[in-house]
C-alpha cells in the first residue's frame, strides 16, 4: 500500500508541476470597445443621492447631470462651472439669496422618460431623506430644507419649480458664494420624481448623462456603458463617450498595479496608492503611460490651540521649523508636493509668496526649533499625537512623534482604527493635542477648505476644526469672502491669498504636503487625450483606444 | 443517537448565542465607536448624527439593538455599516473561495500529513524520520503569511510560474481556479502537514508498541499487513478528529491571513476587513458561522470516531 | 514513594544484580531526573534549545547594540539622512520611499525600514517585545488553564458545566478573529478593569489577549487528565484523611499534572509567539511605534519586490526562534515519554 501511496504522490506532483509551468501570463478577454478600470476601494454608494467618495463621484458625474456641472478639461479649465440640465448659468439676485434657472427643453432620462423641473425639487428632497453625507450643504443653505429634514414640512419651501415653463427658483437663507458648486454635486443631479427613497446602488435609477451604470455586483464590479438615449439630449460641454468601462474592485493594490503594468487591465484608480516597490519598474517600463498629477488636497497635522503646549505660538512655530516635508513626501512614495500653505496649488487663493518658516523643499531648521522650545519654557511637555492605522498615515505620525521628541517635547503616539479616527479626534471631550488630518476639496472654492478653520464649525461631536481655531480676523474675512458667488471668485483671489498667508504665519496647522496621484494606464488606452479632471479625476468620457 | 443529536444541537445554539453576545459586547466597548458618527460623514452636524442614529436604531438600549440585529441576521436582511450591503449575500459570494481554499488545502495536508507521518513512524530513528521531522518542525515554525508572501514574490512575481494573487471561479475557468489556488494551498497546508505528521507518527509508534501488535507479528503477519489492518485504523482516529475540527475552522475563515496575502476575497478576508472597519454585522455573522461549522463538524467527527472505535460511546 | 536503590541503571531488568547488598538502601531515579537525562542525550533538541537561548540573549542586548553599535534608538526616523556604504553616499530612504538594504556596517547593518529606522535595532527590540509577550501570554495561559482545569475536573458538576461552556465559546470563536477583534478594540481604549488599568499601547494588551485565547487549548487536556485521575483512589483516600479541597488540588492532583504542563509550556510558547506575530501583522497586536517581529513583517510586505529585507529579516528571525522552541519542546516531550526508548531501538 505504501508503494501505491508513493505512486499517487508522484502523480499528484507531476500534475501540479505540469499545470504550474503552463500557467503563464493572464487572459485578457476584453472586447475592443470596453476598457477595464481597476479600483482598490469600492465606491461607498453608486446611488448619486448617497455617494460621497471619489470612486462614486467618478462614475456618477457622467451618468447623472444636475443644473450645473463642470467643464470637461484638464487643470484650472476643469474647475469652470457650465450649465448642465439648465439652459444657462444661474441668474443670481443682487442680495445673493435667489438663484433662478430654466430647464433645457426636451431632455430625457436614460430610460426615455422626460425630465421635468419638479424632478430637481424631488432630487434634493431624496438626498436629504437618504442622509447624504453632504446634506448639510442643502439644509444649512436652502430655505425650508431644514424643516423638511426634520419632518415638519412636506416639501422644501425654498425650491419652486414650474414644469410648464421649466423655471426653477431657489431661495437661500443667506448669501453663500459656493452654492453654485453645491448644485454641481451628483447628489443634486436629477433623478425622476418618484424614485424610491432607499439605497439603490445595486439597481440604479435613470439619469441624464452620456453614460449609465449597470451590472452592479456590490464590492466586486460594475459597468459604465454609453447611454443610448444621450444622442437625443446632447448637452453642449458634456461630450459623448468613446468606450465602455468595466470597473473591477481589487483590494490588493499590488496586483492592481501589476495588471495594468502587464496590460491585462487598462487603468489604475488614481485614488489608490501605487505600491512604492513597483515604481522603479513602472518608471522604466511604462513611462509613456504614467504620470503624477496634483490634486487639490492638503495634508497637515492639527495643533490644538486651546491646550498646552500648542496654545503657545512659539511651540507651534518650532514645529513649523522642525518638520521635514521632504521626509513626509518620501513616506508617501514621493506622491506629495512639500508645502506650508493651507490652500493647495490649483485652488484660487493659494499664496504665491515664500513660506514664512523656511522653504518646505529644503532641509528643516532643527536648531531654531529647539531654541524656540527652550524659549517657550515648555521643553519636556508631553504630547499625544493621534493617527490612523492605514499606511502611510501611520508612518506620518511615527515620523511626527520622532520629530517632536527630537526638538525637546515628549511625544507618544496613539494609532487608532481608521473607521473611528475622525469621530475620535473630532470629539471635544477628548481634546486631542495633535494629530494627522487631511482635506480633499468638495468643490473648487476656498470656502470649502476654510470650513476647517472657521470658529463657527466647532461642534461637540464630529468637529472638523481640530485645531480649535477661533481667530477674529479669520472670522471677519470669511464673513465677506464666503458670500462671493463662485462665478466671481477671481475677483477676490488676492484677498484669499492674504488670508492664507496670515494663517500660515499663525501656524495654527502644520501643513506638510499636497497629495499627488498617479495617472497610470495600459498601452492600448490613449494617454495623451485622456483628461485628468481637477474635481473628478479620470474623465471617462475622454477615454479612447489608440 | 437521537439524544446525542439533540444535545449537540442545543450546545451549538448555546455556543452561537454566546459568541454573538460576546462579539456585540466587544464592539460596544469601543470609545467613539458609535457607528452613527462614521455613517453620517465628516460634514455632519450633531443634528444629522442624531438623525442617522435614530434611522439605524443606535439610540435604543443595547439589548434591544442586539435583539433587532439578531432578528435581521435570521431574516437574512442584516446590512453592514460601512457599505450598506447585505452581509449574508456578501458572505454567500465569498464562501466558495474559502471552501475551495479549505477543502483543497485540507485534502493536501491530510494526504501528506498521513504519508509523512507513516513514513516517519515506519522508519523511526533513521534518516528519513529525521529529515521529515526537520521538515515538520520548519512547517510548524513558519508563519503561514510569511511563507505565502515569500512564495508570491519568488514564484509569482519573479519567476512568473503562478499568477499573482486573486481568485478565479471554478465554474468559469477550472484551470485558472487551480493555478490561482496552488500557492495558497501549499502555504496553508505546510503548517498542518507538520502537525499531522507529528501526531500520526506519535500515535503510530504508540500503537506499534501495543501488545496486540506484537501478537499479530508473532502470529506471522507481515509488517505491512499489521500496519494496514491494525495500526493505521487506530492511529488515524485522532488525526481524523483533528482534521474535522481544523476544516471547520478553515471554513469559517481561519485562513484569513492567507486570503489577505493572496487577495482571494474569501470569508476570512471579509472578516478581517470588517474588523479593521469596526463593522459589527459581518463580524457577527461570520463568527457565528465558524462556530456553527466547528460544532457541526465536531459532532460529525465524534460520530465517525464512535463508528471506527466500538469502545467509544456517544455520551 | 520511590523505592531506593543505589545502583542506577536503565537497562531492562535493572542491570547487574550481583553486587546488590539487600540491606543497603537503593535510590531510584524520579521521573524528572530520568527525563532530564534523556533530554541531555538528545543533542538536536539541546542544540535548538541553545539557538533559542542565543536569540533571547541577543534580544536582551538590544539597548547595548542600539547605543554602542548603531548609535540610534528604535524609534528615531532617519528619512532624509545619508549613509556611507562602500565608499558611496546613499540615501537611507529613496525619494520614492524605498528603504536601503543591509549595509553590513555598524549603522543600518540590516538595512532601514519604511520610516528610515535601523532594522537591526528594531529587530532586537522587537524580539524583546515578541518574546516578552510570548512568555507572559504563556504564563497567563498556563495559570488560567490550570485553575480552570482543576476546578472543572476536580469539582465536576455545575462548576464543570459552566467552565466547560465558557471554554467551548472561546474555543469555537476563531482564535485569530477573537484576537484581532479584542486587539483593535483594546488598542483604541486600553483595558480598564477598575483595579488594573492598562494603556492601549502597552505590551500587556496583546499578551493578555494571546494568553486568554489559548486557555481552552490547555484547559481541555488538563481537565481530561484530571477527570481520569479523579477515578483513582488516592483522591478519595486523601479526602478520607480529612484533607481540604485546596490541599488535595495543589498537593495531590497538581504534581500529577506536572509532566503534562512541562511538555505543554514550550508548545504554547511557540504558538503564543506565532499568534502575536499574526495579530501584529494585522495591526491588532503591538502598537506603533513599538516594534515586534509581526509588525515588521506587516510593514515590510508592501516592499517585497524592491526591498525584501524588510520582510525577510524579521520573518527568518521569527522562524528560527520558534523553531528553536519547537524542537526543544519536542525533545522535552520525548524525554518525558516512557516509551521513548522503544522508538529509538527499532
Amino acid at each position: 500500500m505504501l508503494k501505491s501511496l508513493r505512486l499517487l504522490v508522484a502523480v499528484l506532483l507531476t500534475v501540479t508541476l505540469a499545470g504550474a509551468l503552463s500557467a503563464c501570463g493572464s487572459s485578457s478577454k476584453s472586447s475592443s470597445s470596453t476598457v477595464t478600470n481597476l479600483m482598490g476601494t469600492a465606491p461607498d454608494y453608486l446611488d448619486p443621492g448617497l455617494g460621497y467618495t471619489t470612486q462614486a463621484a467618478e462614475a456618477d458625474w457622467i451618468a447623472y447631470t444636475g443644473l450645473l456641472t463642470y467643464a470637461h478639461a484638464n487643470g484650472e479649465a476643469g474647475t469652470k462651472l457650465i450649465p448642465g440640465v439648465a439652459q444657462t448659468l444661474p441668474t443670481i439676485s443682487s442680495d445673493g439669496k435667489t438663484y433662478t434657472f430654466t430647464l433645457r427643453k426636451g431632455l430625457i432620462y436614460s430610460n426615455g422618460a422626460p425630465v421635468k423641473a419638479s424632478d430637481f425639487a424631488y432630487t434634493i428632497q431624496r438626498s436629504i431623506k437618504l442622509n447624504w453625507g453632504g446634506k448639510s450643504f442643502f439644509t444649512e443653505n436652502i430655505a425650508g430644507a431644514e424643516a423638511f429634514d426634520k419632518g415638519t414640512a412636506k416639501s422644501i419651501s425654498g425650491i419652486k419649480a414650474e414644469d410648464t415653463t421649466g423655471k426653477i427658483t431657489i431661495e437661500l437663507l443667506a448669501p453663500y458664494g459656493a452654492f453654485a458648486n453645491v448644485l454641481a454635486f451628483p447628489a443634486a443631479a436629477l433623478v425622476p420624481t418618484g424614485t424610491a427613497i432607499s439605497n439603490l446602488s445595486n439597481n440604479l435609477p435613470p439619469g441624464v448623462g452620456p453614460y449609465e451604470i449597470t451590472n452592479v455586483v456590490p464590492n466586486q464590479s460594475f459597468s459604465v456603458v454609453k447611454s443610448p438615449n444621450w444622442s437625443k439630449d446632447k448637452i453642449p460641454g458634456i461630450p459623448a463617450g468613446h468606450v465602455n468601462v468595466d470597473v473591477k474592485i481589487i483590494s490588493n493594490t499590488q496586483s492592481e498595479a501589476q495588471q495594468v503594468l502587464n496590460n491585462s487591465a487598462d487603468a489604475f484608480d488614481w485614488a489608490d496608492t501605487l505600491p512604492a516597490a513597483l515604481l522603479p519598474q513602472i518608471q522604466s517600463q511604462a513611462s509613456a503611460r504614467y504620470s503624477k498629477n496634483p490634486t487639490v488636497s492638503t495634508f497637515y497635522f492639527f495643533l490644538n490651540t486651546k491646550v498646552a503646549p500648542f496654545n503657545n505660538q512659539q511651540v507651534r512655530e518650532a514645529v513649523m521649523y522642525a518638520l521635514d516635508r521632504r521626509a513626509l513626501s518620501r513616506l508617501d512614495s514621493g506622491f506629495q508636493t512639500p508645502a506650508c500653505f493651507f490652500l493647495p496649488v490649483g485652488m484660487i487663493g493659494h499664496p504665491r509668496g515664500a513660506c514664512p518658516f523656511g522653504d518646505p523643499n529644503a532641509a528643516p531648521n532643527l536648531a531654531k526649533a529647539k531654541e524656540l522650545i527652550q524659549k517657550s519654557g515648555l521643553a519636556g511637555a508631553s504630547v499625544t499625537v493621534w493617527g490612523e492605522t492605514r499606511q502611510p498615515r501611520r508612518e506620518y505620525v511615527d515620523y511626527f512623534a520622532s520629530v517632536l521628541n527630537s526638538i525637546g517635547l515628549k511625544a507618544t503616539e496613539k494609532i487608532i482604527a481608521d473607521a473611528t479616527y475622525f469621530p475620535t479626534v473630532g470629539n471635544l471631550k477628548l481634546n486631542p493635542q495633535a494629530g494627522f488630518a487631511d482635506w480633499n476639496q468638495d468643490f473648487p472654492n476656498p470656502s470649502d477648505f476654510y470650513l476647517l478653520l472657521n470658529a463657527k464649525s466647532i461642534q461637540e461631536t464630529n468637529n472638523q476644526n481640530f485645531s480649535l481655531v477661533e481667530d477674529p480676523h479669520i472670522q471677519s474675512e470669511l464673513a465677506v469672502l464666503d458670500k462671493v458667488p463662485s462665478t466671481n471668485l477671481q475677483s477676490v483671489a488676492k484677498r484669499w491669498e492674504a488670508l492664507d498667508e496670515y494663517v500660515a504665519k499663525k501656524a495654527y496647522v502644520a501643513v506638510f504636503g499636497y497629495e499627488e496621484v498617479p495617472k497610470f494606464f495600459s498601452q492600448r488606452l490613449n494617454f495623451g487625450t485622456a483628461i485628468f479632471h481637477p474635481v473628478y479625476g479620470n474623465d471617462w468620457t475622454s477615454w479612447q483606444l489608440k | 443517537m437521537a439524544t446525542f443529536i439533540v444535545r449537540r444541537l442545543a450546545s451549538m445554539l448555546g455556543v452561537m448565542f454566546a459568541i454573538s453576545v460576546l462579539t456585540f459586547l466587544i464592539f460596544q466597548a469601543i470609545p467613539n465607536g458609535d457607528p452613527a458618527l462614521r455613517l453620517a460623514g465628516r460634514l455632519a452636524t450633531p443634528q444629522q448624527i442624531e438623525d442617522v442614529r435614530k434611522q439605524w436604531g443606535f439610540d435604543k438600549p443595547i439589548y434591544v439593538q442586539y435583539a433587532k440585529t439578531m432578528e435581521k441576521v435570521f431574516d437574512g436582511e442584516v446590512i453592514s455599516y460601512s457599505q450598506q450591503q447585505n452581509v449574508e449575500s456578501e458572505i454567500w459570494r465569498d464562501l466558495p473561495v474559502t471552501v475551495s481554499l479549505a477543502l483543497g488545502a485540507g485534502v493536501l495536508f491530510l494526504a501528506f500529513g498521513i504519508l509523512f507521518g507513516l513514513m516517519s513512524a515506519v522508519r523511526a530513528g533513521r534518516f528519513t524520520d529525521r529529515a521529515l521531522t526537520v521538515l515538520a518542525m520548519f512547517g510548524i515554525s513558519m508563519p503561514a503569511f510569511f511563507l505565502g508572501a515569500v512564495m508570491e514574490y519568488y514564484l509569482a512575481y519573479k519567476a512568473g510560474i503562478f499568477p499573482i494573487g486573486g481568485y478565479v471561479k471554478l465554474t468559469s475557468d477550472p484551470w485558472g481556479w487551480l493555478t490561482h489556488l496552488i500557492m495558497p494551498w501549499v502555504s496553508l497546508a505546510i503548517l498542518y502537514v507538520g502537525i499531522y505528521s507529528r501526531v500520526l507518527r506519535s500515535n503510530t509508534l504508540d500503537t506499534l508498541g501495543e501488545d496486540y501488535v506484537r501478537t499479530a507479528r508473532a502470529k506471522g503477519l507481515s509488517r505491512r499487513e499489521v500496519l494496514v489492518h491494525h495500526v493505521l485504523r487506530n492511529s488515524l482516529i485522532p488525526v481524523i478528529t483533528l482534521w474535522g475540527l481544523d476544516l471547520a475552522a478553515l471554513f469559517g475563515g481561519a485562513a484569513l491571513l492567507i486570503e489577505t496575502v493572496f487577495n482571494l476575497h474569501g470569508v476570512g478576508q471579509y472578516a478581517a476587513e470588517s474588523i479593521g472597519r469596526l463593522d459589527v454585522p459581518p463580524i457577527l455573522v461570520i463568527t457565528m458561522l465558524t462556530a456553527f461549522f466547528v460544532v457541526v463538524l465536531g459532532a460529525v467527527t465524534d460520530v465517525v470516531y464512535a463508528v471506527l472505535d466500538p469502545r467509544i460511546r456517544l455520551n | 514513594m520511590a523505592i531506593e536503590r543505589t545502583i542506577e541503571s536503565e537497562l531492562p531488568g535493572g542491570g547487574p544484580p550481583a553486587s546488590v547488598d539487600s540491606r543497603r538502601t537503593v535510590a531510584g531515579i524520579g521521573p524528572y531526573r530520568l527525563a532530564w537525562r534523556r533530554l541531555r542525550r538528545n543533542r538536536v533538541a539541546l542544540a535548538f534549545g541553545g539557538l533559542f537561548v542565543a536569540m533571547v540573549i541577543l534580544c536582551l542586548l538590544a539597548p547595548v547594540y542600539a547605543r554602542d553599535v548603531a548609535h540610534t534608538t528604535p524609534d528615531a526616523n532617519h528619512i532624509t539622512e545619508q549613509v556611507k556604504v562602500g565608499g558611496k553616499i546613499v540615501e537611507v530612504l529613496s525619494p520614492s520611499g524605498i528603504p536601503i538594504g543591509p549595509t553590513w556596517h555598524s549603522r543600518f547593518f540590516l538595512g532601514a525600514d519604511q520610516n528610515g529606522r535601523d532594522v537591526a535595532v528594531r529587530l532586537l527590540y522587537g524580539g524583546r517585545n515578541s518574546l516578552f509577550i510570548g512568555a507572559v501570554a504563556t504564563l497567563i495561559t498556563m495559570v488560567l488553564a490550570v485553575i480552570v482545569g482543576l476546578l472543572s475536573g476536580y469539582f465536576r458538576g455545575p462548576v464543570d458545566g459552566v467552565l466547560s461552556r465558557a471554554m467551548d465559546v472561546i474555543w469555537a470563536y476563531p482564535a485569530l478573529l477573537l484576537g484581532v477583534a479584542l486587539g483593535v478594540v483594546l488598542a483604541v481604549g486600553g483595558l480598564n478593569l477598575g483595579v488594573i488599568e492598562i494603556q492601549g499601547n502597552s505590551l500587556m494588551v496583546p499578551a493578555v489577549i494571546v494568553g486568554v485565547v489559548y486557555v481552552p487549548y490547555v484547559a481541555k487536556p488538563l481537565r481530561g487528565q484530571i477527570l481520569g485521575l479523579r477515578e483513582k483512589e488516592f483522591i478519595d483516600a486523601a479526602r478520607a484523611q480529612g484533607l481540604g479541597h485546596l490541599q488535595i488540588m495543589f498537593g495531590e492532583v497538581l504534581p500529577n499534572l506536572a509532566s503534562t504542563i512541562i511538555v505543554l509550556v514550550p508548545l504554547m510558547l511557540a504558538n503564543s509567539i506565532l499568534l502575536e506575530a499574526s495579530l501584529s501583522f494585522l495591526g491588532a497586536g503591538v502598537q506603533p511605534p513599538n516594534p515586534s517581529w509581526g509588525t515588521m513583517i506587516g510593514d515590510g510586505i508592501r516592499f517585497i519586490p524592491a526591498a525584501i529585507h524588510t520582510t525577510l529579516v524579521p520573518g527568518i528571525m521569527l522562524m528560527l526562534t520558534v523553531l528553536g522552541v519547537n524542537v526543544l519542546g519536542d525533545g522535552v516531550r520525548d524525554a518525558f515519554d516512557p516509551r521513548a526508548r522503544i522508538r529509538v531501538e527499532r
